[in-house]
């Protein structure tokens, strides 16, 4: 990017209210590849948008709105770079040649970034996995960490708790480098930056982010970076899998594209859904990360039919009964195949539950009977 | 827009009928959405060529400005017309800016004007970012604040130029200045590159007539300054080096019974606003200041401008006069020029602008272990405040430090991947400003026409001669000092006392008074004597001159008791002086301050931070009852940073003193001693050594610091001690008595280790009577002066 001046108009274009990244990149590959233009040329010349670009009067319209907010976004690119933060764009050489070949046109317009850009090149792990990991798991992670540590190559981190952090800080243990992909904007992680620092300025750790820079985090935004981590590895490493969730979305994803993904074969007693992934694909590997060959699993995982659904809410009940949660609160501490709409209707046909509103949500809790005089037995 | 439909509007909203021709130019590029570097003299109206499309564009216009009092100013004038504008700044509450912004934000605002730092907060970057507000144009004003090579970089105004390289084509800046050279004016177009024109008018001020007056000391300009002040009709401002000095100008002129106030960026803002007021509604004759002042004052009538210090190059002079006469009408602009003493303060700002290379080494380290503000740095890296800020300001520049907000503060980063610092610009910008500054001295040197000489140096051709500057005329101005103006000047010398500004509202600390300035009649000598060479107790003409600052500060209230600071070393100079002190004052005198533990010496330390930690808790009075309820009057021998004084003055206030006023000998200079505009002065030239009685003009001598003497490193001192060596013996021949008794070598090498420059800098050299001194003083001077490089 020409010193920067662009930062204004790919910020502009990459967040483009109801256009998808496929639609942006596609008019993306038409400026800067078919017609050797500069996106700040593209937006100065609205006489060619309709015959030249083949844009419908809608996608016109849309640009000459968001065209209206290049000064804004001017004040916001200044802020940005002058806070240290770059913005690697699609058609840059900086730009993950890995992220491209795994994801093509679906790959993020613009990556807003900070740190050593030259990590998005070296050969890169993903170690992914539950935020309720076990402790076999995270040690797992740790010895992963640090073969990858030791043969030079990046480990992908998605900062999210249990599988996720132990990766980055086994990572930074072993001395080696990693990529943190933000659930969020990448000037919203003013505690994470300040707590990499070192790392960051010694160029081991790169920070990265895919959304309008103060986004703010939410679960929609964490569902949306994970693709981009599996999609950044060249290796996929799965500590633990629930059936349901993130870890399971992502891989079932990966699957489907036909990326290779390693899953840890859990050990006897082990409750979680690794052994179905590796029925679904996913290679088996051991504790060391040696991929192990004709496997036969045998899973403990728990099978996701009525009895586990209705074991679910009977643990939910008991948690209700000591405390009053929302339905995502619960989601965090009960393994449930259900949406937390799906849980509150759930919850609403109980007979014993009752509702309270408190800082504009509603809260579930374990409606108690009257408490007597004298306590009987 | 044509010109005669802009002027129809021009006309109902501003009143004027028509536009200057290189007026329109620009409004009529910005109106099409282009870029315009305006370069005008001051008074050209450069305002309208923003302030016009401002009111022609749907949006609001942001107007960057460095200038508070200007955007005041600007504000009301737009208020007045009915155009709505206002400004954000740090004089301003958070709440007030808010509000500010909040309006900005509803479409209630035409004209917003910002000060560059403003643009960090965190309420301005969400407004900004906002698409509801719909942005017309950027201005920036003082462009030349954008150049590195120009007389006045801002480094705040980096985030500028990068913000107008981020802005779309086709969205119309204006850049202006009234002062650029034409190597800014190229590096401006350089930096904001994209396709800026620029249009330069001619500088010339035909109503301004300059002057020069050269002199001997500084009693000679005080003394043509009471002489011909009043006769000049009118206000004006006198411009002087220090913050000190413009105290003491003042002092004078108050002494002369001239109407006459000082002005400098140590002043709280709402003493600075209301003399501003005054300034502007002539409730003055003059105001002394430093060059903190003038900047954005839009009076129409400064009579006069008169420099007491020179500036450091002709375009910094020509910005400072520029205020004057800006209603065309004959304005007069006085320049002093001492050529024995007037070239220090300036060439010390140049050889010494940036720190020592390695000062800058041990900030990049600091950082780059730690995200670290302003306060951790100095902790870590022991320099001074001003110091680390001309050094991140570099950093900055350079891009090897990153400025991040952490929520209401500012952190420095190390940027991953920067490269080496570039210390050939350093050098290259100190030729620079020496070239400048040779210019300087060719002005105050020159025979011919001033104002040609000042326009041509910005990059004007003036065909003709002004005909009113002294050259014109053929006027050579002279000083005659009078013994009676020397009597009066020692005079007032007795009267002038420096005030402690130490008070606290969080406890029962008042400012206090100190008998005189470090330096000043004697005063540092005598102290020195007396720490340093046996001299025993202060002398009783200090107790005497002390008393007097008491009285005059004090009046005739009365103290409780009297406490000394307890001195590091170990001593009873202060006790003594404290006990005389108290018996004076009829005072119960109580020895009962003492240390709990030891302290380092204070001028160790280079922050003022470090120089609390020193102190943190290290007082002890072991009977509290002896002052809780009494009022105390608190000796110590010299005040710098005045840490001391405060932690003392907490410490009692915990133990119940109602009050507790400071009293010293000395106050150094170090403790008064800014330029203003961020000048570093570096701590070995901020010297105790002071040219006579009013200017602390720092010198080449040596301050003793912890770890060296500063020797200049041009000056070849073998060279110069052989020739005082020689001059020693042929003096010794004469009078037919062997050479040790015009001095001994020892005495030798102090004079070259110190290397004085005034006859007072000789009172401070060991070995060397006032007798010996009155005989040889100014030939050891002279032959100093000439030998060095």
């Amino acid at each position: 990017m020409k010193q920067h001046t662009e930062a204004p108009y790919w910020i502009t274009l990459a967040h483009l209210p109801k256009w998808g990244t496929e639609k942006i990149n596609r008019l993306v590959v038409k400026i800067v590849h078919d017609n050797l233009m500069s996106l700040e040329t593209f937006f100065h010349a609205e006489d060619e948008w309709k015959d030249k670009f083949e844009l419908s009067n809608t996608d016109i319209l849309d640009l000459q709105n968001a065209k209206s907010e290049l000064p804004n976004n001017a004040f916001l690119a200044e802020d940005l770079l002058s806070q240290g933060f770059e913005i690697v764009s699609i058609n840059s050489p900086e730009y993950s040649k890995t992220l491209k070949n795994n994801l093509k046109i679906k790959a993020p317009t613009v990556l807003y970034v900070k740190g050593n850009k030259q990590i998005l090149n070296e050969k890169s792990v993903a170690i992914v996995g539950s935020r309720e990991a076990d402790d076999i798991s995270l040690q797992f992670t740790d010895n992963i960490a640090k073969k990858v540590s030791e043969q030079y190559k990046v480990v992908v981190s998605g900062f999210a708790k249990g599988v996720d952090k132990q990766a980055l800080d086994s990572a930074i243990k072993y001395k080696g480098q990693s990529i943190i992909v933000l659930p969020q904007g990448i000037m919203t992680f003013g505690s994470g930056i300040k707590k990499y620092y070192q790392e960051i300025t010694n160029g081991d750790v790169l920070v990265v982010s895919i959304f309008h820079p103060k986004a703010v985090w939410n679960a929609g935004l964490a569902m949306a970076r994970n693709p981009i981590i599996y999609a950044l590895a060249t290796e996929i490493y799965v500590a633990q899998s629930a059936e349901s969730g993130g870890t399971w979305a992502g891989v079932i994803d990966g699957l489907k594209k036909g990326r290779v993904i390693l899953v840890r074969k859990p050990n006897e007693g082990e409750e979680n859904a690794n052994p179905i992934l590796i029925e679904k694909g996913a290679k088996a590997i051991d504790f060391e990360g040696n991929i192990i060959e004709n496997i036969e699993v045998v899973h403990n995982a728990p099978k996701l039919n009525e009895n586990s659904e209705k074991e679910g809410i009977e643990k939910v009940i008991t948690l209700l009964e000591k405390q009053t949660l929302t339905p995502k609160q619960i989601l965090e501490k009960v393994q449930l195949n259900m949406s937390g709409k799906e849980l509150a209707k759930k919850l609403n046909s109980l007979p014993n539950i009752q509702t309270l509103k408190k800082s504009n949500r509603i809260h579930y809790f374990v409606k108690q009977d009257n408490p007597t005089l004298f306590a009987t037995k | 827009m044509t010109r005669q439909q802009a002027e129809q509007k021009l006309k109902f909203i501003f009143g004027f009928n028509h536009f200057h021709d290189n007026q329109w130019i620009v409004i009529d590029k910005i109106l099409q959405g282009q870029r315009v570097l305006l370069i005008e003299k001051t008074g050209f109206g450069k305002s309208l060529c923003y302030q016009f499309p401002a009111t022609q564009f749907e949006g609001i216009t942001i107007v960057f400005s460095p200038l508070i009092a200007l955007m005041r100013d600007q504000v009301q004038k737009m208020q007045a017309l009915g155009i709505s504008a206002n400004f954000i700044s740090s004089q301003h509450a958070e709440e007030e800016n808010n509000h500010t912004i909040n309006e900005a934000l509803n479409g209630k605002l035409k004209i917003l004007y910002i000060h560059p730092a403003r643009m960090e907060s965190v309420k301005w970057l969400e407004t900004v970012r906002d698409k509801q507000l719909k942005i017309a144009m950027v201005v920036v004003d003082e462009a030349h604040c954008i150049s590195t090579w120009g007389h006045d970089f801002i480094p705040s105004y980096r985030k500028i130029v990068t913000l107008v390289n981020l802005l779309p084509l086709n969205f119309p800046v204006l850049a202006t200045t009234a002062t650029a050279t034409k190597r800014v004016e190229d590096d401006i177009k350089i930096q904001v590159s994209k396709n800026i024109s620029s249009i330069r008018g001619n500088l010339l001020r035909e109503n301004l007539s300059l002057f020069v007056i050269n002199v001997q000391s500084e009693d000679e300009k005080m003394v043509w300054l009471a002489e011909n002040l009043e006769k000049i009709q009118g206000t004006g401002i006198v411009y002087t080096g220090t913050r000190v000095s413009t105290e003491i100008y003042a002092k004078w002129f108050e002494y002369l019974k001239i109407n006459a106030v000082h002005y400098n960026s140590g002043i709280d803002t709402e003493t600075k606003k209301d003399i501003e007021r005054g300034l502007m509604n002539n409730q003055y004759k003059c105001v002394v200041s430093t060059n903190a002042l003038g900047m954005g004052i839009d009076k129409p009538d400064i009579r006069f401008v008169v420099h007491t210090q020179i500036p450091v190059s002709p375009i910094h002079y020509y910005q400072e006069i520029g205020r004057a006469g800006r209603d065309g009408k004959p304005s007069y602009i006085i320049l002093f020029y001492n050529p024995n003493e007037d070239k220090t303060l300036p060439l010390s700002f140049i050889e010494s602008g940036k720190p020592e290379i390695k000062k800058y080494q041990r900030v990049i380290e600091a950082v780059r272990s730690e995200r670290l503000g302003l306060q951790g740095i100095g902790k870590i890296t022991n320099l001074k405040q001003t110091q680390i800020n001309v050094i991140l300001a570099d950093l900055i520049v350079q891009n090897i430090v990153i400025e991040a907000i952490d929520g209401k503060s500012k952190k420095y980063e190390y940027k991953y991947g920067a490269s080496e610092l570039d210390t050939q610009s350093f050098e290259e910008l100190r030729k620079d400003k020496l070239k400048d500054f040779d210019e300087m001295l060719n002005y105050l040197a020159s025979l011919t026409c001033r104002m040609k000489f000042l326009c041509n140096f910005l990059g004007d051709n003036l065909p003709n001669n002004c005909g009113v500057c002294d050259n014109c005329r053929n006027q050579n101005r002279q000083v005659v000092v009078t013994q009676a103006w020397k009597d009066n000047l020692a005079d007032f010398r007795e009267t002038y006392f420096p005030v402690l500004e130490v008070e606290d509202k969080t406890n029962n600390l008042v400012n206090g008074v100190a008998a005189s300035y470090y330096g000043i009649s004697n005063v540092g000598q005598s102290l020195h004597r007396s720490k340093y060479e046996n001299g025993g107790d202060f002398p009783d003409w200090l107790l005497l001159l002390t008393l007097k600052a008491f009285h005059r500060h004090f009046g005739k209230e009365k103290f409780d008791v009297v406490l000394y600071v307890p001195p590091t070393k170990s001593g009873d100079l202060v006790k003594n002086f404290a006990e005389k002190t108290a018996k004076s004052l009829n005072c119960s005198f109580l020895d009962i301050l003492k240390k709990n533990r030891i302290t380092q010496s204070q001028k160790i330390f280079q922050t003022g931070l470090l120089k609390k930690d020193n102190l943190k808790d290290a007082f002890i009075i072991e009977n509290p009852n002896e002052i809780a309820g009494k009022s105390v009057l608190l000796i110590d021998d010299i005040y710098d940073s005045g840490a001391t004084i405060k932690e003392i003055g907490k410490y009692l206030s915990k133990l119940g003193a109602t009050k507790i006023a400071p009293l010293v000998i000395a106050k150094t200079i170090n403790a008064d001693l800014r330029t203003e505009n961020n000048n570093y002065i570096p701590t070995k030239l901020a010297i105790t050594k002071i040219v006579p009685f009013v200017v602390a003009n720092t010198l080449n001598a040596d301050l003793q610091t912890e770890n060296d003497n500063y020797i200049p490193a041009k000056i070849d001192i073998e060279n110069i001690k052989g020739i005082l060596k020689k001059w020693r013996l042929e003096k010794a021949t004469q009078v037919k008595l062997p050479p040790y008794t015009i001095f001994p070598d020892a005495t030798l090498n102090n004079i070259v280790e110190k290397m004085p420059e005034t006859i007072l800098d000789l009172l401070d050299i060991k070995g060397l009577g006032k007798i010996l001194i009155k005989k040889y003083g100014q030939e050891i001077i002279d032959i100093i002066k000439q030998n060095k490089v």
